[in-house]
Order: C-alpha cells, then sequence, then structure tokens
C-alpha cells in the first residue's frame, strides 16, 4: 500500500490537533463563560454604590448599550424619561458607568475617570467632564412655541393648544407635542410633527435665549412608518439675524445632530423657527430636539 | 435456544434506534422549559380544530352522513384556520396527538378555552401531564426520524462512529434544537428536506427509491412550502453528475424520481388539504402568494433592524451575507470546523473514491452499466460532493438574495443543517485514521475505541452549547459569536415569536390583582390560553390585547426585547409614568424580557 503524502499526514495531524484542542476550549467555555455574567448581587452593590454618591443631573448609562433595562430596574427611579430620552450627552458633567466583558459606553468616553470600583462582574466608573450648558431647551419649553400652517398659497393657519398638544385646524394629525418617540429604535424625548403636504408646519419659538450654538437633532419616529414610507422630510432651521439652514432627513439617517453656530448672538435673545416640509409627507412622523448652549 | 446474532444490519438498526430514542428522550425531557411562541399557538389551535372535522366525521359516519363532511361549509368550518398560509400535515398531526396522548382535564376550569366546543370528557392514553406536549409530540419524533435517516445516511460512506457523530451532530445544534422540540413547521420541514434528499440519492441506484421519493416530496409540499425549493437543489445535482451527457451533447434523462415528483407531489399535496378541494386553482393561487409575496417582519441583524427589501448597494450588501453570518454563529464551532475539514475531502476526492478512507467506492456500480432513467447513477460517480454542496448552500443561498425576507433567522434555511452535520462527520471520518495512526500498533483496545472516543470528543462541544442554549435557543450565539453576550453586542437577533415568558408565568400569577390587566405583548392569546390549559398560568390572569391601546389599559405588563420593539418600551414609559421595570428576564445578563408595573397612585 502506498503510503500517504508528507504533507497530507502533516495537514491531517494539524487538522486533528485543532479540532481536538477546539472541542476542548468550545465545550470548556459552554461551561465556565455563564458564570461570566453579572449577578443580581453585582447590579445591587454598583447600584448601592451609585446612590451613595448620585448628585441630581448625573447621568447613569450601561455598558453594553443592551443592559440598559437591568440597569434601571436598579436605577430607573434616577434616570426619569428626560434623560432616557435625552437629545444627546454632551449636557452631563458627571457620568456614572456601569460596565460588563470590558465595554465603554460612549456616554462616558469623554471626560476623565474620577472613581473605579468592580463589583464582581460590573465595573462602575464615575467619568468627570466638562459640561455643556443650556441656555434653552426647545422641548422642554415646548409650551412657548407659536405653530402654524402655512399653505401653499401663502394662507397662514394658527394652531392653538389643545390639552396635550397643539392642534392645527381642519387636519387630524397635524399637531406638534412633546412625546417620547422611538427614532433608530432608541426611545428620545422630542417635538413631534407630521409633515403636511403643500405645506409648511411652522414651529416659532419667538424669545429663545443663545448660546454659542445650537444643537438641532432630527429623526423620524415609529418603525412602522418608516416601513411603511420613503419620503424625506426638510426642516428649515432660521435663527433671526443669524443662521437660515436646511437639514434633510430620511429613514436611514438614524438620529442625526445638526449644529448651527450662534455665537454672534451669544447672550442674547432671539426668535428661532423651525419650518417643515415634506415632498412626500405620507407616514411621515418628524421627530425634533433642539438645545441652545454655551 | 437459538442464539440471537448480531449481523452489521442489525447492529445499525439497534443504533438507528438507539440515536432516534435518545433524540426523543432529550428533547421530551426539556421542551416543558420552552415558551409557547407566536405561531406554535396558532398550530395548536388550527391543530385542535382540524382535529373538530375528524370528530364531526366520526359522528357523520355513525348517522350514515359522511358526505355531510365533504361539503364546503363544513370542510371550511374547520379547514379555514390558518389558511391560506400553511399546509396541514403536521398541523393534523399535532391535533391528532392532543387527541390521542393529553391527559383530560377538559370539562374543568379550562373547558371554555377550547377552540372547539368539548362535549365530554375525552378518552385518551395519557401519556403527557401537559396538553402543550401532547401537541408537540409528533414535532419531536419527526427530529428523532431525521436523527435516525441523518445515520443512515451517512453510514452510506462511513463507519459507525462517524455516522453517529453526523446524528448527533444534527440534533446538538442550539437553533435546530429550539425548533425541533415545538410543533412548527421548521423542523419537520428538515426532515422531510433530508427524507426527499436522501430517497432521491438512493434512487439513483434504485428504481423503487424513485418513487418513494415522489412520495415523500408530496408529503414534504404538505409540511411547508420550503418543499418547492427541493427539486431545484436535486436538479442542481442531477445535472453535474451527468455532466457527461451534456459534454457529449446528450440531454440527460429525466430520472424517475423527478418524474415521481412532478406527478405525485401535487397530487398528494391537493389530496392531504381539504381547504384547497373547494376551490383549487383560486385557493392554490392564494397559498402560493402568500409566500411569493410574503411581508418583511422586522429582524436584527448586525445591529440594523430589517424590515424591507435593502435598496442602496451596501445594505443589499450586507443583507446577503446573513445566511452564511448566522451559520457561522450559530452552528457549534467545532461542528463548523469540521465541516471544513470534510469540505476539503469532498473537494479533493476524485471520482469513483469512496468519500472516507476504507468506505465504499462512489464509482458506477457494475462495470458496462448503462445509463437508464430507472437508475440514473448506475453508470457514473454520483458525486457526492456536489449533493452535499448543493443541499447545504442552496438553501443559505436562496436566503442570500437580498429581496428575500430574513425574519426568521436561521429557521429559514434550517434544511441545510443535517447535511453540514454530514459533512462534519465525513471530516471526522478522514480524522480518525490520523488519530489511530498516532496509537501503538500494540494497544490494540484503545485502537478499537480511539473512533468513538473522537467522536464523542467532537460531539461534545456541540451538546453541552445545546444545552446551555435551552430554552432560549434563538438568543444563543457559539464560540466565534461570544454567546449570548457575544450575540448581543454583535446586534444579532435576539428572540422572535414572543415565547420567552414562560419563566415570569409563577411573577404574573402571583401579582394579583393587577394581572387581571395584563398586558401580554407578542404573547398570543392561543398561547396564553395553552398556558392555563396546561394549568401553568391561573384562570384569572387577563389579557388586555395588544397593541398601544391595549398596553395603555394594562396594570402589568411584559416587554420582549426585539430592536424595533423599543417603541412598545416607550409607551410603558409614558403610560406608566416610569422607566423603572419591576424586573427583567435575561439571560447570561442579556435582556430578554422586560416586566413593568403600574404603580398605584
Amino acid at each position: 500500500m502506498e503510503a500517504p503524502p508528507r504533507l497530507t499526514t502533516r495537514a491531517g495531524l494539524a487538522a486533528l490537533a485543532a479540532v481536538s484542542l477546539l472541542a476542548l476550549v468550545e465545550a470548556t467555555s459552554a461551561i465556565v463563560a455563564p458564570h461570566r455574567a453579572p449577578t443580581d448581587a453585582d447590579w445591587r452593590a454598583a447600584a448601592h454604590e451609585i446612590r451613595s454618591g448620585f448628585r441630581p443631573g448625573d447621568l447613569i448609562v450601561a455598558a453594553p448599550a443592551w443592559a440598559d433595562s437591568i440597569l434601571r430596574v436598579h436605577l430607573g427611579d434616577l434616570i426619569p424619561v428626560e434623560v432616557a430620552g435625552r437629545l444627546d450627552d454632551e449636557r452631563f458633567a458627571r457620568v456614572w458607568e456601569v460596565s460588563q466583558r470590558g465595554a465603554r459606553a460612549t456616554a462616558a468616553r469623554r471626560g476623565a475617570v474620577a472613581e473605579e470600583r468592580r463589583f464582581g462582574a460590573l465595573t462602575v466608573r464615575r467619568v468627570e467632564r466638562p459640561a455643556a450648558a443650556v441656555t434653552y431647551d426647545f422641548v422642554a419649553r415646548w409650551t412657548d412655541a407659536r405653530v402654524s400652517r402655512r399653505g401653499a398659497g401663502g394662507v397662514v393657519v394658527e394652531c392653538p393648544f389643545a390639552g396635550d398638544r397643539i392642534q392645527c385646524p381642519d387636519i387630524n394629525f397635524n399637531f406638534v407635542r412633546r412625546q417620547i418617540v422611538e427614532v433608530d429604535t432608541r426611545l428620545r424625548l422630542a417635538l413631534l410633527a407630521q409633515p403636511v403636504g403643500q405645506a409648511t408646519i411652522v414651529i416659532e419659538y419667538p424669545a429663545a435665549r443663545l448660546g454659542r450654538g445650537l444643537v438641532v437633532a432630527t429623526g423620524l419616529h415609529n418603525v412602522w412608518m418608516r416601513k411603511e414610507a420613503a419620503g424625506k422630510v426638510d426642516l428649515r432651521v432660521v435663527v433671526d439675524g443669524v443662521a437660515d439652514a436646511t437639514f434633510t432627513t430620511g429613514n436611514d439617517d438614524g438620529w442625526a445632530l445638526h449644529q448651527i453656530d450662534t455665537s454672534a448672538r451669544a447672550g442674547q435673545v432671539a426668535a428661532v423657527r423651525f419650518e417643515i416640509t415634506s415632498p412626500a409627507p405620507y407616514a411621515r412622523h418628524f421627530a425634533l430636539a433642539a438645545e441652545a448652549r454655551e | 435456544m437459538k442464539r440471537l446474532t448480531l449481523d452489521a444490519r442489525r447492529i445499525d438498526w439497534l443504533v438507528t434506534l438507539a440515536l432516534a430514542l435518545a433524540a426523543v428522550s432529550w428533547l421530551l425531557a426539556v421542551e416543558g422549559k420552552q415558551g409557547f411562541g407566536r405561531d406554535e399557538g396558532q398550530y395548536f389551535r388550527a391543530g385542535e380544530r382540524y382535529w373538530g372535522w375528524f370528530e364531526e366525521l366520526a359522528g357523520n359516519l355513525g348517522h350514515g352522513e359522511i358526505k355531510r363532511s365533504f361539503t364546503a361549509p363544513v370542510i371550511d368550518r374547520y379547514w379555514s384556520d390558518n389558511a391560506p398560509d400553511h399546509p396541514v400535515i403536521m398541523k393534523t398531526l399535532y391535533g391528532l396527538s392532543w387527541r390521542a396522548f393529553h391527559r383530560c382535564t377538559c370539562m374543568g376550569a379550562a373547558r371554555g378555552l377550547h377552540p372547539i366546543p368539548v362535549k365530554g370528557r375525552h378518552v385518551t392514553l395519557p401519556l403527557f401531564a401537559r396538553e402543550s406536549t401532547a401537541f408537540r409530540f409528533p414535532a419531536i419524533l419527526f427530529a428523532a426520524l431525521l436523527v435516525g435517516m441523518v445515520y443512515r445516511f451517512a453510514r452510506g460512506w462511513l463507519a459507525r462512529a462517524p455516522a453517529a457523530a453526523a446524528a448527533v451532530l444534527t440534533l446538538a445544534q442550539p437553533h435546530y434544537f429550539f425548533h425541533a422540540q415545538i410543533s412548527c413547521f421548521d423542523a419537520p420541514i428538515t426532515t422531510m428536506a433530508f427524507a426527499v434528499g436522501f430517497a432521491y440519492w438512493k434512487s439513483l441506484r434504485s428504481s423503487r427509491w424513485g418513487i418513494v421519493a415522489g412520495v415523500l416530496f408530496g408529503v414534504a409540499l404538505g409540511v411547508k412550502h420550503n418543499a418547492w425549493l427541493m427539486p431545484i437543489f436535486l436538479v442542481g445535482h442531477y445535472l453535474w453528475m451527468r455532466r457527461g451527457d451534456v459534454r457529449a451533447r446528450r440531454i440527460p434523462r429525466p430520472p424517475l424520481s423527478f418524474v415521481a415528483m412532478l406527478v405525485l407531489g401535487p397530487i398528494i399535496f391537493f389530496a392531504h388539504w381539504p381547504w384547497l378541494w373547494a376551490s383549487p386553482v383560486a385557493r392554490t393561487r392564494a397559498y402560493i402568494n402568500r409566500h411569493v409575496q410574503h411581508e418583511h417582519y422586522n429582524f436584527e441583524y448586525l445591529g440594523l433592524n430589517w424590515n424591507n427589501p435593502p435598496t442602496t448597494t451596501a445594505r443589499k450588501l450586507i443583507r446577503s451575507t446573513a445566511p452564511f453570518v448566522e451559520t457561522g454563529f450559530t452552528v457549534p464551532v467545532t461542528t463548523l470546523a469540521l465541516a471544513a475539514v470534510g469540505a476539503v475531502v469532498l473537494a479533493r476526492r476524485r471520482r469513483g473514491e469512496p468519500v472516507a478512507p476504507a468506505g465504499p467506492g462512489e464509482g458506477p456500480a457494475a462495470d458496462g452499466a448503462k445509463p437508464s432513467w430507472l437508475r440514473p447513477g448506475e453508470d457514473v460517480d454520483r458525486a457526492p460532493g456536489a449533493f452535499l454542496l448543493v443541499q447545504t448552500l442552496g438553501p443559505l443561498a436562496v436566503l442570500a438574495v437580498p429581496s428575500t425576507p430574513i425574519f426568521g433567522g436561521v429557521k429559514h434555511f434550517m434544511t441545510a443543517m443535517p447535511y453540514l452535520a454530514v459533512v462534519a462527520a465525513i471530516g471526522l471520518a478522514r480524522l480518525i485514521p490520523v488519530l489511530a495512526g498516532l496509537l501503538p500498533a500494540a494497544r490494540t483496545r484503545l485502537r478499537r475505541v480511539a473512533p468513538a472516543a473522537l467522536a464523542a470528543l467532537v460531539c461534545l462541544p456541540a451538546v453541552v452549547e445545546t444545552r446551555r442554549s435551552h430554552p432560549d435557543g434563538l438568543s444563543h450565539y457559539n464560540l466565534l459569536a461570544g454567546g449570548f453576550a457575544g450575540g448581543a453586542s454583535l446586534g444579532m437577533n435576539r428572540q422572535f415569536w414572543g415565547y420567552a415568558q414562560l419563566p415570569l408565568l409563577d411573577i404574573i400569577n402571583r401579582d394579583e390583582p393587577a394581572n387581571r390587566a395584563m398586558y401580554w405583548h407578542d404573547v398570543i392569546h392561543d398561547a396564553v390560553s395553552m398556558y392555563k390549559r396546561d394549568g401553568r398560568l391561573a384562570m384569572s390572569v387577563g389579557n388586555t390585547g395588544f397593541g398601544e391601546e391595549a398596553l395603555r389599559r394594562s396594570q402589568l405588563g411584559i416587554l420582549f426585547y426585539e430592536k424595533h420593539w423599543a417603541i412598545y418600551e416607550g409607551w410603558f414609559w409614558d403610560s406608566y409614568h416610569t422607566t423603572k421595570p419591576l424586573l427583567v428576564r435575561e439571560r447570561e445578563g442579556v435582556p430578554l424580557v422586560t416586566m413593568y408595573r403600574r404603580e398605584q397612585p
């Protein structure tokens, strides 16, 4: 009988060694890995640590983000909707990060680690950094807004307050209100305003205190509506005497952040106008949040 | 007394039986921990309703009015349930199994929860304590049948140890294992895809198997619509096997198996489904359109939520990787590694050579054999590599087309998995002589047990991983992905069908009176009813319904983690005035179900 080629024999030995080793590693990992997960006691201890040092205005986040709901079981009372649905992370000077498996949260990337402690499989870090000072929160102060609908012929219809919303006449879905929205499968607290065909929805804040910049976030709310339609929504932002910019938002844009430089009128009070239009407004649940910042 | 001798054939049948029994035992031992998904709830209901038709048929037979049961209104009353979605072989078996094997408490409090009137106490053979187990039993038997068939098929090329490993590696895949114990169609169609492939393979050298292939294909058509694809893969192999004809500019003769599939398939399909009888063309068209035009449900893959066909090139490319990446992240890694070895073995194999060392040759069956449509593989090498290639990669390739929906994840191409296990076993068979070569020639006992020991070693991680995954097989990812947590970090789909609530039932039962206004999210009404019929959920627990308004009416509610369900969590925050869940059901730290409770003012 002919002997097998040397190379084949070597390859066979290598394959045998590799598969055998892999089998042992995989079996061991399957047995050991479940014990690497954080326990309820780890979470309780981490939560106790955070509670003892927590100050109002702090942000608490989980890393990886998929552990967020477990984090809220233990610390949800310190994470109100306004924080959970924040525009971004910049207004928080102190961030508590509860991390597992070596993950880091985006919200805790900027700044210096002031404190770090391990609780079993969890690591609690407190990160401190200079925070953006908000001079005007357009979502929190949504009742300051004047809403109107400007038709194609220039006819302007004023929209009055009606309970939890500012409702424009004649069109049921034509309203503006503050609500929890889902954009790109994440929850935000924002203004919801559906565009109307052949019309412009105008949301005007007559007296907003400006800082050096205006941060505007846009997105399309509701996963079913994003599935249903593909039209884009245009947002024109007019800051009296400073800026006039237009941002377009589509299904795949997620929660898009836009920066507008308002340093020329920093510290002053000015009118800020948001104009919402869409060439294809069907099933477009437009969400908008904005903050004027120092 | 005549001494019983075990010849090779008998031993193989014993091994087949042992493997199948082990599969049934394993699945029956654990199925009770796995909750009811949306689809399974519907099939419980449909299966019992189909049983209702048989019950009425028996009554009509007794009254000499058998024709009544075959009138369109009576047929539609029972058989239009879950039509035109799916044919009825499995659902009928589920209904019959339930009727035969459940322990009847049907005259008690749960009497009103049945989809058909309960006229009296059912006389049954009460094998199972839970009604749901009786429904699931046929699916479990189908899984066992597959395990046995894989062994028989692999045994055609391989020694006992690697052939048995093929059978074990088929069952010991977390996602397949999940599906193997529930009364749905994905595991049964995997069995049927293998059965049809096996019969086709044998038909290449045996004419009677050609007829069998036709019958099995008809049954497969009655199990699930994946069966439509089976002939495509087989034709691909057949043309490759008979490529000599093509080179000689001869059209290969259609083999008996294809003729039988073409003739018997539609006949059996039509005969098995009473709902079609009233309007065969229109209803068959409705069934086909239901699947050809199937909606794209939401599904998470690589951190993105997919619910429409991708439109950009980049998204199409990402989407087309889904079946391959999902296979790479869900099948135990050792199985994948062995399959890679097996693929190399098959690729290097020359025409006529055996698949495995010392195995039977695959060349022409006899010298001077002539081509025949009855035995079209008689005069040629049957091309086992090509056969396994099309059966393994074919289903994955179909799901790689970006316009196909991917909402079922692995289950959509699970028919490939038994063949993948066979390829892995071929890899194992190649490694066994290498191991034997390392052992001293004098150690005969050691050399004798070496194949079984190596087979056990490579099956160990698959079995341990599968055990680890239960009952959350859909959330489980392999060593490459990093387990449950790794899958979550990679943005792989965590679950679907709303089945993971079972461990929360006791907590829900205790939370009175809030549980009377219970929001079940993705748990279908039929599943809630079955929990009550099984005695696992208190009869007083309520169900406020589905959607936002139902959530706002509730006092207690659950939310399944799926990427697109985030909007529901927003409704909880808004309606319950808190972001703080009552608890989270997790696996290895990964959230699966979140429970909220409305605080009293």
